[in-house]
């Protein structure tokens, strides 16, 4: 290119030279330079602040705290004793809100009068307004084994998909075609092997 | 502490950082002329199109929302689920690949007219500087000058300006997240009810102040990749902002025997944000602001001598060749941008009102009773349309006598919602001959779309499950 | 005193040799890379073949781009500039054959046994154990040849890239020799020494500067030469050579940890390990802007040089590479990305954009330099250069999509928090299966690119004749005077290094030692920050000056280029062994396997499940809501190699154990398809033909124990019976399922390992505060 180019600076090589290379010596700027400080200081600071102060929690205690807390919301539905899910199942609300959640989950293998293999013999589920049950007939028991299912039978964990909440309802909605006290049989649940 | 003086540009260093490391601030002198009237209008226009979107309603909805918290993002009136998110990738690669096809013409124009850094600095921030502080010469003198009242007074005005102008940009930018009236909500509040958001607000609008008070050219010339890589994409045939050197050179004041027509006034130098000499060549530093264009052109008429002395054109065009637009780079680019507009036209064409996944339900893959052999799932629906839906399911390419309990009737999804619910085959044991595979298939009632998954029936061997079955009889 | 001229021919053979051999297996690890990424999309592609699936194709890809493609472009850049840059040539001709045919060798011999499952099952350091000392013997080969060669240098001086070069060959030797330190079982088997926490840690302490050091300092060495070499300008800024040499070799050790962020990993550890990577942030910088400005003086040439086009758009990349990296590295921002794409978008910004393109721009400069004969087409080496652009942009673009979509969609909850809004890990797969697809295009597009390359060399050399550099030098150039050693006292009685190492010495007291201690270190690194300062503002000049001596002494050089690296993998490994075992950990502990138990997890190993499925649920609500209560220390120690993994193509499986019945497992090995509908997972039918080999469970017993593993002294008898009777029961509960299956077959043990996984006792937690509370 013809152009001339004002090359001009008071820049100085260094004096040494390698197969041609040669190197100036300039500065980067300032604010870079402070980027490393502030990068060091941040470590100091993190560092006291987790571990030499133990100021902040630790990430065992960070997640233990916020499933504690999931946890407690799932607890408040099963601690509710038996008394306060009958309760519930009085309630028009839970009643009104369970059956939404029963009618979207459960009328599959239940069927929609909740009863079952009583109701047709081609039902996958048994039915739930008889006073046998499989698995206990308490309330509690009955939560208990919506949220976690009995994976030979087919009934699936629930508490997963649906949340606790969701959960209480349906149980509300179930144990509303019950009486507290009325007399119930257990059976034996069946072998923990999917076999024929 | 005393400032050296500015630095001369040279090819050898970086006019912004001096022989000691410190940043010389760079007052580029006011310019006027056809460009920057150009880069104003569109500026402003860019600017308004940013501030406005989350306000303007289309379907009901801003017409950007991308609301992370409901997994769901409205973009002009339409709306896309969380399971549409991919389609990102059509943006950020359209935009990335239109950036390399503008590249390969018109070299850096993406820097000079709508990079967010030049627009908001060139025509938020300086203007509002200008407006305070005066012109570059008085800017200077004011930096230089010693602490006085109107010194403090100018300043602190400046830097309020800077601060509530750089809030209501990120502010916007949040809205572009949760919505306005969210963001209104959340500012009415007190700041420890959402600390989180809080605290990176606060962040973002102190680098945003920062960056455009006082790092400005900084992010162009150290941090930005995008100038380089766009350096790297152009070619001979790129148009880009450069010095006619053979009308230029040799330099000398008007009048001066044998001089070219640059009478070395510097005004180039002067108006130049990063601080650069355009007679230099092409340097790393240059965002083709176009500032010097302006400047050179105003020189030039003043002294009845043609324009364009400082002007857009190809390296080709500077070295008196002609400018080839269309080679073989620019027709791949073309070819390669059709190929993408077509993939993306036609992947936006395949999304549907709704979505369907089928998936096992956790725990045994099948369940064996006295007579039957059963699979479970779970269908996951997701209605996409701004009302509610109902959706009819049903199961093809099975056996007969299968039998499908869930989804006898139709199922209605919420506006925007979404819907788990079990779907269980079975079939008897005595038809049972081995797994097999069928179809699910959802539409709505409209029938206006429909959707299928390939699904799989498992079962136990057929010849073991007559085994278990011979010796209870 | 005349001196004697003398004329010398440079080794370029070897260097020729490197570069081909660069060219070769750099189209060879990309069409692997290439089918590996469509396997993900297309799992037909596994061709029912053990040795074409995922699992085990994934290692040979990176093994082939980092050993292969990039290990021999390193070799060929550093004999190139080494010979010139001190005026010698390569010691001896022999050692640089037997470095260049031995290392072929490595490589074919890792293509070979990769395909056919034989692994260490340790990313980046799967290759067995015979070839691990093949590789450490070739590397001495390669530092004696290069020591040698140093040695006998007409240069006094050291240039900025030899440091480079100095720094990758000591670290790299001490990372490739501790992380493969391993008890042999047979010819082709060996375990780990290190187990669980201890053993993730040294394997990332390895992982992470493998990329530092293989990846990125000898490449900046060949920048440092490359560059000035190609825009004929002077190197910006020698004293920022220095300063962003010594902070990047010392601050990178440590940063290995923040490949286990969120993990069992001891939280100081992880507290390093992110603090480290930010620190990390300017020393990368300062190489990247000084590669930057050096080609800023011949910015104009950008436009029709293809050599500085790669070189520049290289060291952008690096940047890019170097800024995502301590930003990936924060605690928040990991929690999302980590497992994702998005790590893999970000490694290939680094391998294609930074590896890929130094390479293009070194072949493109030294072809005609090294056969005398002009590049055949440089319209085509920019045409590469735009096709490869265009595809890291549709890699990359596709990896952050892919990465930020699936890492949301994980993390995403409902019902107030308490429920997974994708509770189904397929949902989450099945959103980003299109751009698997997008990425595999960008991929291809870029080996387009590299291909274009090939047929360019091929033009190049048709015809061409091989020529060997020569220099002019004195005889006696060179000659380092007597007075300008410094001896070990010099080495490290100097201002520089007594402030360093004081300073390191005290901020780890501070950091480590109790509470006056504590104190102690830390007003003493205080103190020591503020008298450095001083001094070396008043006394600057003297720091320069024994820097300048220190370039003319090889071996003190080397000294402390080793005493830097080894600090932060020695104040992290050490406690980590010594107080981090079985004896002491957190509130559980691992059960032992049994001998079947074992042959499955062997089998898991073998077929790289690791590279899809992590089995470490993160101190995370997401993780734990879909896969159960974090992963604990004491969980994995007794797992060599450790097996937390380090992506997530498929969920994590640390406690799948229970979840599912026996012939789940069984049908979702055969056809995960049938099982999970829209799953990627290669099916694996081999497993019920294959038997276990239960006679060779007897010296893995054996080591296990060796290694620490409270095995009884079995008997092979009594191992085969326990293999049998824990066999048998699977087997016959997989028939009353619905499936045949023999006993003795592999699918067995792997169900049986799997069936096992975060199986557990719980035991009083001890000493489960970190070593950093002690």
């Amino acid at each position: 290119m013809k152009q001339t180019i004002p090359e001009s600076s008071d820049e100085t090589l260094r004096p040494h030279s390698y197969d041609g290379i040669t190197e100036y010596d300039k500065r980067l700027p300032n604010w870079w330079l402070n980027t490393l400080y502030i990068t060091i200081v941040f470590w100091v600071g993190y560092w006291s602040y987790y571990q030499w102060l133990g100021i902040g929690q630790t990430e065992a205690e960070v997640v233990s705290i916020a499933m504690a807390k999931i946890e407690a919301d799932r607890l408040s539905a099963t601690t509710l004793d038996d008394a306060a899910l009958w309760k519930m199942s009085q309630n028009a609300d839970y009643v009104a809100r369970g059956k939404v959640v029963f009618e979207a989950n459960c009328v599959a293998c239940h069927l929609p009068s909740l009863r079952g293999k009583t109701e047709s013999p081609v039902a996958i589920g048994p039915d739930l307004t008889d006073t046998k049950w499989i698995n206990g007939g308490k309330p509690t028991q009955v939560h208990e084994l919506v949220m976690k299912g009995v994976l030979t039978k087919g009934m699936p964990t629930w508490g997963p998909v649906l949340g606790a909440k969701k959960i209480t309802d349906v149980v509300a909605y179930i144990m509303s075609k019950h009486r507290e006290g009325e007399a119930i049989v257990v059976e034996v649940s069946a072998p923990p092997a999917p076999t024929p | 502490m005393p400032t050296p003086a500015p630095q001369f540009p040279n090819r050898d260093s970086v006019t912004t950082i001096r022989a000691d490391g410190s940043r010389p601030f760079i007052y580029p002198a006011d310019v006027r002329g056809r460009f920057a009237s150009a880069r104003r209008i569109s500026a402003y226009a860019l600017i308004a199109f940013y501030l406005s979107l989350p306000w303007i309603k289309i379907n009901g909805y801003p017409a950007v929302f991308l609301d992370i918290a409901q997994r769901r993002f409205h973009l002009v009136g339409l709306t896309f689920a969380f399971q549409d998110l991919w389609l990102l990738f059509f943006v950020i690669s359209g935009v990335g690949f239109s950036l390399f096809f503008v590249t390969a013409l018109f070299g850096r124009v993406w820097c000079g007219w709508a990079c967010p850094q030049t627009v908001f600095l060139d025509h938020v921030y300086r203007p509002i500087e200008r407006l305070v502080e005066g012109d570059a010469v008085r800017r200077r003198a004011l930096a230089a000058a010693p602490m006085s009242l109107e010194k403090i007074l100018r300043k602190a005005l400046k830097h309020t300006l800077f601060v509530l102008v750089s809030a209501v940009f990120t502010h916007l930018f949040l809205a572009y997240f949760v919505s306005v009236p969210e963001v209104w909500e959340m500012v009415r509040h007190n700041p420890t009810e959402h600390w989180s958001v809080f605290v990176f607000m606060a962040v973002y609008t102190s680098l945003t102040y920062f960056i455009f008070s006082w790092f400005r050219e900084q992010v162009c010339i150290v941090i930005c990749p995008y100038g380089r890589i766009q350096s790297a994409l152009t070619d001979d045939h790129t148009l880009a902002i450069g010095y006619d050197a053979v009308r230029g050179e040799p330099r000398g004041k008007s009048g001066t025997a044998g001089a070219g027509d640059c009478i070395a006034c510097n005004r180039c130098v002067h108006v130049c944000p990063t601080a650069i000499d355009i007679r230099q060549g092409q340097q790393m530093e240059c965002v083709g602001c176009t500032a010097c264009i302006d400047a050179c052109d105003d020189v030039m008429t003043r002294l009845g001598r043609p324009t364009g002395l400082v002007r857009y054109d190809s390296m080709r065009a500077f070295g008196g060749q002609k400018t080839k637009w269309i080679r073989p780079r620019t027709i791949l680019y073309f070819f390669l941008l059709l190929v993408g507009a077509s993939v993306a036209s036609w992947a936006i064409s395949t999304l549907r009102p709704a979505n369907i996944g089928v998936t096992r339900m956790v725990g045994a893959p099948y369940i064996l009773d006295d007579v039957n052999v059963r699979n479970q799932y779970l269908v996951r629906l997701v209605n996409k349309r701004n009302s509610p839906a109902d959706f009819v399911l049903r199961v093809d390419d099975a056996p007969a006598g299968i039998r499908m309990i869930g989804f006898d009737r139709p199922v209605t999804v919420p506006a925007l919602g979404e819907v788990v619910q079990p779907l269980i085959l079975q079939q008897a044991r005595a038809a049972y001959t081995g797994p097999f595979h069928f179809e699910v298939r959802i539409e709505d009632l409209a029938r206006s779309f429909h959707l299928e998954r390939k699904v799989d029936f498992l079962g136990p061997e057929a010849r073991l499950l007559r085994a278990t079955e011979a010796p209870k009889k | 005193m005349p001196a004697q001229k003398i004329t010398l021919e440079f080794n370029d053979k070897v260097v020729r040799q490197f570069l081909l051999a660069t060219i070769l297996w750099g189209v060879v690890g990309m069409l692997v890379g290439l089918l590996v990424a469509s396997q993900l999309n297309f799992w037909q592609l596994n061709f029912n073949q053990e040795f074409l699936t995922f699992g085990r194709l994934r290692p040979l890809h990176t093994n082939a781009v980092i050993f292969a493609f990039v290990g021999n472009m390193m070799f060929a850049g550093v004999y190139y500039s080494l010979q010139r840059l001190v005026k010698a040539r390569l010691a001896s001709d022999f050692l640089s054959a037997l470095h260049f045919w031995g290392w072929q060798a490595i490589i074919v011999a890792a293509a070979v046994t990769l395909p056919l499952g034989l692994t260490r099952g340790k990313e980046y350091a799967e290759l067995i154990w015979p070839i691990n000392i093949a590789v450490a013997l070739i590397w001495v080969v390669f530092a004696v040849n290069f020591f040698w060669t140093l040695a006998r240098r007409r240069e006094p001086s050291l240039y900025v890239a030899i440091w480079f070069y100095i720094a990758t060959i000591i670290t790299v030797a001490m990372l490739y020799i501790v992380n493969h330190l391993s008890l042999p079982t047979s010819l082709l088997h060996s375990y780990p020494i290190f187990g669980g926490v201890q053993d993730a840690l040294v394997q990332w302490w390895y992982g992470h500067n493998a990329v530092a050091f293989f990846l990125t300092t000898p490449i900046l060495g060949i920048m440092y030469y490359f560059i000035p070499k190609a825009a004929e300008r002077p190197v910006y800024s020698y004293r920022l050579s220095v300063i962003h040499f010594w902070s990047l070799v010392f601050v990178y050790i440590w940063a290995g940890p923040h490949h286990l962020l969120n993990t069992a990993l001891p939280e100081w550890l992880q507290v390093l390990g992110m603090t480290f990577s930010l620190m990390l942030w300017a020393p990368s910088w300062g190489g990247m802007l000084n590669g930057l400005l050096t080609l800023r003086g011949a910015w104009h040439k950008l436009r029709t040089d293809p050599v500085l086009k790669f070189m520049a758009a290289a060291v952008t990349f690096y940047g890019m590479a170097t800024f995502e990296g301590p930003l990936l590295s924060i605690k928040s921002v990991n929690a999302l990305a980590h497992y994702t794409d998005w790590i893999i978008g970000h490694v290939h910004a680094g391998a294609l954009g930074w590896n890929g393109f130094m390479a293009a721009g070194m072949i493109y400069w030294l072809l005609p330099r090294l056969w005398n004969k002009p590049l055949y087409s440089v319209p085509l080496a920019n045409l590469h250069f735009w096709v490869g652009t265009v595809g890291i942009l549709l890699y990359v673009a596709a990896m952050w999509t892919s990465g930020i979509t699936q890492g949301l969609m994980l993390n995403a909850t409902t019902e107030n928090g308490t429920v997974l809004a994708y509770p189904n890990f397929l949902d989450t797969l099945n959103t980003i299966r299109p751009l698997m697809l997008m990425r595999v295009i960008g991929g291809g597009l870029y080996l387009i690119g590299f291909l274009i390359l090939v047929y360019n060399v091929w033009q190049t050399l048709r015809g061409a004749q091989p020529v060997n550099g020569t220099i002019e030098v004195f005889e006696d150039d060179g000659q380092v005077p007597a007075e300008a050693r410094i001896g070990l006292l010099g080495t490290f009685f100097n201002p520089p290094v007594v402030f360093s190492i004081l300073g390191v010495g005290f901020a780890c007291a501070w950091m480590f030692g109790q509470e006056a201690l504590s104190i102690a270190g830390l007003v003493g690194a205080i103190l020591c920050v503020i008298i450095a300062y001083v001094h070396f503002a008043s006394r600057g000049k003297t720091w320069a000056d024994w820097y300048e001596r220190l370039l003319v002494n090889t071996a003190p050089f080397t000294i402390l280029t080793f005493v830097a690296v080894v600090a932060g993998g020695l104040i992290q490994i050490i406690p980590t062994v010594v107080s981090h075992n079985a004896a002491s950990n957190e509130d559980r502990k691992q059960i032992p396997y049994t001998p079947l138990e074992l042959a499955g997890r062997d089998i898991y190993v073998r077929e790289g499940c690791y590279t899809c499925h992590s089995q470490m649920i993160r101190t995370m609500v997401p993780d734990v809501l879909r896969y159960g209560d974090y992963s604990r220390l004491g969980e994995s120690i007794y797992d060599h190699p450790f097996q937390w993994g380090s992506k997530r193509n498929g969920p994590d499986l640390a406690r799948v154990g229970g979840k599912y019945p026996n012939i789940w497992h069984l049908r979702h090995m055969e056809d995960p398809r049938s099982i999970s509908g829209g799953s990627n997972m290669p099916p694996y039918p081999m497993l019920k033909q294959r038997s276990v080999d239960v006679p060779g469970l007897t010296p893995k017993v054996n080591v296990q124990r060796t290694l620490g593993v409270p095995y009884p002294n079995w008997t092979p008898e009594q191992i085969a019976a326990r293999v049998k009777e824990q066999a048998t029961v699977i087997a016959d509960d997989l028939r009353a399922a619905g499936a045949e299956v023999g006993a003795d077959k592999e699918i067995v043990a792997l169900i049986a390992y799997l069936q096992q996984l975060g199986r557990a006792e719980a035991v009083r937690a001890s000493t489960a505060k970190s070593a950093g509370d002690e």
